[in-house]
C-alpha cells in the first residue's frame, strides 16, 4: 500500500484566525471598539434609516415600542427610535471634539510646562485656578452668557477638561527629561525646539491617547447633563440629555423616552472606558498593573 | 602635544545643605591620540569633571564656578550655548554608562545616529543614513542596513552600548569621553567595547578620557591616570608608573582592593586577603581643610588634617598630593 497522505503543510493563521487571536488577547478594545463604532455608523446614516426626529404627530402620543415606533414616541408624537439616533450624533461630536481639542491643546501647554521652567510657574497656577472650579457651574455660566449652540458646548466642556491632560502630559515629560536618553541626546547637541518635538513628545503618546478617551467619556457626560439641564445645546437639536429631560414629566406613563436615550448614553460611555482601559494594558502594561 | 587642557576646574553645586564642591580645582592635560583614565570611587567628581567639560551641569543646580577649559586653544567656558551646541557630539563626544536607558526608545536606530550626522555635518537626510550604516558596520553590527530600521529594545545591552559609540563617533570627534562605558555590560561584552573603542580610536585619530572605578579597565586601556579624591586630582602618572609605584595612600588603597590572580594565597598569607580603605567618602557640602583623604590614612598625621598638600612631582612625569610619599614608598618596600 503506497503511504501517501496528504503532508500536513503548517498554514499561515487565516484572517479569522488571527482576529480571533487579537480579540482574546485584548477583549476590552474588541467589545468598546465594536460598539463605538456600531454607533458612529448609525449616526452618521441617521436621516436614512430613521425618520424626522423633529416630526410631531399629534394622534401618536406617548406610544410603547412597537413595530411602527421601534422606541416608542414621545408627548409630542415624536419618534424616540430618530430621536435616539440623531442625539448619538451630538454624543459623538462632542465626546470626539472634545477629546481632540483638549488632548490639542493641554498637550501643547503641557509639553511646554514640563520643559520651560518659567512657563511651568505661570501656567499650572493658572490650571489650579480652573481645577478649583466646579466644570458644570463653568459650563451653565459660559452658556447663559452666549446664545446657545454646539460651539459653546463645546468651549465650556473643553476648558475644564484642558487642565487634566496638562497635568499628565508636563508630569511624563517632567519623567522623561531626567532619562538618560535625553541627557545622551543633549550632549549630542541637540536642544530646544528639536529635542523638544523628535525626543520628548513621541514618549508621550501611549498615555495621552489613554487619557483622551477619559476625556471623551466624561465629555459626553458633562453633555447629557447640560441638555438635561437645559443649558446644552439648543432643543431643536435631539441629545440624549434633552430627550430624557423633556420625557422626565412622563416618565411613569411612558418610561421608553428617558430609559432607551439613557442606555445608550451608559452604553456609549461604558463602551469609551473599555476602549481606554484596552488600550492602556496594550500600550502602557506598567500604569495598568499599578491602577 | 595637548588637545584638552583643564585648569584648576572647580564644578560646585548649590544645595539646601550648603556648597558641594563636586570638582575642586583639578587640572589635567589630554594629548592628542592619548587614552586618558579618570579613577576614583563614586561621588569623587570624575562624572562632574566629565559633564563640565561639554558644560552639561545643569544650570539650576550647579555651575562652572572657576577655572579654564581649552579645547584645540578655545576657551570653552566662555563659549555661549549655541556656540557649545556646535562642539557637542561634533568635536567632543560623550558616551554614556547606561546603554538600556541611553538610546530614545521611541526612535529607530538610523534616526539617532543620522541626526547627529545631520546636526553637524549639514548633510541630507539620505547621506545621514548611509553614514550611519557605515558607522554601523564600523562598530561591527551585522545586518546594518537592516538594523537601521530598529528600535532599541530589539537589540542587546553590548549592541546598544555599540549604537552609542556609533553615535558618539559618527562626526569623527577629537575627543571622546566615555563614562564608565562598560560598567553596566557583563565582563565578556566589556572587553569586546574596550576592544572597540581603542580599535576606533586609532581610525579615527581621536584622544579618548576614560572614567571608570575599575583599575583594569585602566591597565588595559589607557597611557596616563588622574586618580580622584573629593573632587581633587591627588595623583597623576603614566599606567605603568602608577601600578609600579603608587605615591598617594588613596591610590594603594584602591590597588590592595583588587582581587588578584597572581598571588598565592598561602604564599603571601597576610596579603591575600582583600584590604578595603575604612572609612567613608567625606561630605563634599563640608569645607576641608587638609588633605581630604587623611581621615582614612594609615600614613596620616596632624600635618595632614591643618594644611592642605600641593601635587609634588616626586618622581619623573609621578605627581602626587601627599606630605609623606617617602614613608609610603618605604612602607611598600
Amino acid at each position: 500500500m503506497a503511504a501517501v497522505t496528504d503532508a500536513v503543510v503548517p498554514r499561515a493563521p487565516s484572517l479569522l484566525a488571527k482576529t480571533g487571536t487579537a480579540i482574546r488577547r485584548n477583549p476590552t478594545i474588541f467589545f468598546g471598539g465594536t460598539i463605538l463604532l456600531i454607533l458612529i455608523v448609525l449616526a452618521a446614516i441617521a436621516p436614512w434609516i430613521t425618520g424626522d426626529p423633529l416630526k410631531l404627530t399629534p394622534s401618536q402620543r406617548l406610544r410603547p415600542p412597537s413595530e411602527r415606533w421601534w422606541f416608542g414616541t414621545d408627548q409630542y408624537g415624536r419618534d424616540v427610535f430618530a430621536r435616539t439616533i440623531h442625539g448619538a450624533r451630538v454624543s459623538l461630536v462632542v465626546g470626539l471634539s472634545v477629546a481632540a481639542f483638549a488632548s490639542v491643546i493641554g498637550l501643547t501647554l503641557g509639553l511646554l510646562c514640563g520643559y520651560f521652567r518659567k512657563v511651568d510657574a505661570i501656567v499650572m497656577r493658572v490650571m489650579d485656578g480652573i481645577m478649583s472650579i466646579p466644570s458644570i457651574l463653568l459650563a451653565i455660566a459660559l452658556i447663559t452668557l452666549t446664545r446657545p449652540g454646539l460651539g459653546i458646548v463645546l468651549v465650556a466642556i473643553v476648558i475644564p477638561e484642558v487642565p487634566r491632560v496638562v497635568r499628565l502630559t508636563r508630569s511624563v515629560v517632567l519623567s522623561i527629561r531626567s532619562q538618560p536618553y535625553i541627557e545622551s541626546a543633549i550632549s549630542g547637541g541637540t536642544r530646544g525646539a528639536k529635542l523638544l518635538i523628535r525626543h520628548i513628545l513621541p514618549n508621550t503618546m501611549a498615555p495621552l491617547i489613554v487619557q483622551a478617551t477619559y476625556v471623551c467619556a466624561s465629555a459626553m457626560l458633562v453633555e447629557a447633563g447640560l441638555s438635561f439641564l437645559g443649558a446644552g445645546v439648543p432643543p431643536e437639536i435631539p441629545s440624549w440629555g434633552n430627550i430624557i429631560s423633556q420625557g422626565r414629566s412622563f416618565f411613569q406613563i411612558a418610561p421608553w423616552s428617558i430609559l432607551i436615550p439613557g442606555a445608550f448614553l451608559t452604553l456609549t460611555v461604558l463602551a469609551v472606558n473599555l476602549l481606554g482601559d484596552g488600550l492602556r494594558d496594550r500600550l502602557d502594561p506598567r500604569l495598568s498593573r499599578r491602577m | 602635544m595637548s588637545i584638552l587642557q583643564v585648569r584648576d576646574l572647580a564644578t560646585h553645586f548649590f544645595t539646601q545643605d550648603g556648597v558641594a564642591r563636586a570638582v575642586d580645582g583639578v587640572s589635567f592635560d589630554l594629548n592628542h591620540r592619548e587614552t586618558l583614565a579618570i579613577v576614583g570611587e563614586s561621588g569623587c567628581g570624575k562624572s562632574v569633571t566629565a559633564l563640565s567639560i561639554l558644560r552639561l551641569i545643569q544650570a539650576e543646580t550647579g555651575r562652572i564656578v572657576g577655572g579654564s577649559i581649552k579645547f584645540e586653544g578655545r576657551e570653552l567656558t566662555t563659549l555661549t550655548e549655541e556656540e557649545m551646541r556646535g562642539i557637542r557630539g561634533h568635536d567632543i563626544s560623550m558616551i554614556f554608562q547606561e546603554p538600556m536607558t541611553s538610546l530614545n526608545p521611541v526612535l529607530t536606530i538610523g534616526t539617532q545616529i543620522a541626526e547627529n550626522v545631520v546636526r553637524h555635518m549639514g548633510v541630507s537626510w539620505k547621506e545621514a543614513l548611509d553614514r550611519s550604516q557605515e558607522m554601523l558596520e564600523l562598530v561591527k553590527i551585522s545586518d546594518a542596513r537592516r538594523r537601521l530600521d530598529e528600535y532599541p529594545h530589539q537589540l542587546s545591552g553590548g549592541m546598544r552600548q555599540r549604537v552609542m559609540i556609533a553615535i558618539a563617533l559618527s562626526c569623527n570627534p577629537r575627543v571622546l569621553i566615555a563614562d564608565e562605558p562598560t560598567t553596566a555590560l557583563d565582563v565578556t561584552i566589556q572587553a569586546q567595547i574596550l576592544d572597540l573603542m581603542l580599535e576606533l580610536k586609532e581610525k579615527i585619530d581621536a584622544a579618548i578620557i576614560m572614567i571608570t572605578h575599575d583599575l583594569g579597565v585602566v591597565a588595559e586601556t589607557a597611557q596616563r591616570v588622574v586618580v580622584m579624591y573629593a573632587g581633587r586630582k591627588v595623583e597623576e602618572a603614566t599606567v605603568e608608573e602608577l601600578f609600579a609605584v603608587p605615591l598617594h595612600p588613596y591610590t594603594r588603597g584602591l590597588m590592595r582592593a583588587i582581587p588578584r590572580l597572581d598571588v598565592d594565597a598561602e604564599d603571601q598569607g597576610r596579603r591575600a586577603r582583600l584590604q578595603e580603605i575604612p572609612g567613608m567618602v567625606p561630605v563634599l557640602t563640608q569645607v576641608i581643610t587638609g588633605c581630604a583623604f587623611a581621615p582614612r590614612c594609615p600614613f596620616a598625621t596632624a600635618q595632614c588634617s591643618a594644611e592642605r598638600p600641593p601635587l609634588i612631582e616626586s618622581r619623573p612625569g609621578h605627581l602626587a598630593a601627599c606630605w609623606h610619599t617617602d614613608k609610603v614608598l618605604e612602607a611598600a618596600a
